[in-house]
């Protein structure tokens, strides 16, 4: 009964009140660290940026031609890496079973580097 | 070749290099689609990797021309009827099916009440 009264008061929406004379008061404070978390909403699934960096560097680096220990999120495939454009679609092609994407092949044929593959993943709106 | 077709000759090349990878790619997607267990996906994999690596050293970009284009025909040939396409991507079954709606478009939530009550 105590957790759910805290539970509510600290989920109540700020509301703005507008004095007599014109002027906004400030927002309350409490509402600060649940504002940006809205629980069981199917609109906020987005993966952050971090997450989909370390999956993509996990991808990356359980690929068999790969050397783990050199693998950043700035490395790209074949100037740091060492492989080969056909590796490079190798990749690929992991990152989109785990990521469940669908990448079209103009743009798959661009995406070089780890830092394009977090860019892509990242924007995309269907990464999951 | 002479100097001043170089950049010509580079950018066919680099062409024919787009044309493979993506030949590449169609390839293992459909290797996928057709040996569906990982164990027997990652064999084939290795076959067709090995298909690609026997042509790598060739520089004639006429011959590469006819060895893309009969690597194309083999794809076409062994096509699978069914590919596993992501869902919500063109061809696969959730394509379209909740498009969002036009613009300026609101539900009025009434809940049932008539006009007259």
């Amino acid at each position: 009964m105590a957790l759910r009264a805290a539970l509510i008061r600290h989920l109540r929406v700020p509301v703005q009140t507008v004095s007599p004379a014109g002027r906004v008061s400030q927002p309350s404070v409490a509402n600060s660290l649940f504002g940006s978390i809205r629980f069981m909403s199917s609109h906020d699934d987005h993966l952050s940026k971090e997450d989909v960096a370390d999956r993509v560097l996990s991808v990356v680096k359980s690929f068999p031609k790969v050397d783990p220990s050199k693998v950043t999120p700035d490395v790209h495939f074949q100037s740091d890496l060492g492989l080969d454009s056909l590796d490079n679609v190798e990749i690929l092609m992991a990152l989109e079973e785990e990521f469940k994407l669908e990448i079209p092949d103009k743009e798959a044929d661009k995406i070089d580097s780890c830092k394009l593959a977090i860019e892509y993943i990242h924007n995309h709106p269907m990464a999951s | 070749m002479s100097v001043a077709s170089t950049a010509a000759y580079a950018a066919r090349r680099a062409a024919q290099r787009e044309r493979v990878r993506i030949l590449y790619r169609k390839a293992l997607k459909d290797t996928l689609n057709w040996a569906v267990h990982r164990h027997l996906f990652y064999e084939d994999a290795d076959n067709l990797r090995a298909r690609f690596e026997v042509n790598r050293g060739v520089e004639d970009p006429d011959t590469i021309d006819r060895l893309i284009a009969d690597g194309e025909a083999q794809y076409n040939k062994w096509r699978h009827p069914d590919p596993y396409i992501v869902p919500w991507a063109p061809g696969g079954s959730k394509f379209t099916r909740n498009p969002t709606p036009p613009e300026g478009i609101e539900i009025v939530y009434n809940y049932g009440r008539e006009d007259n009550d």
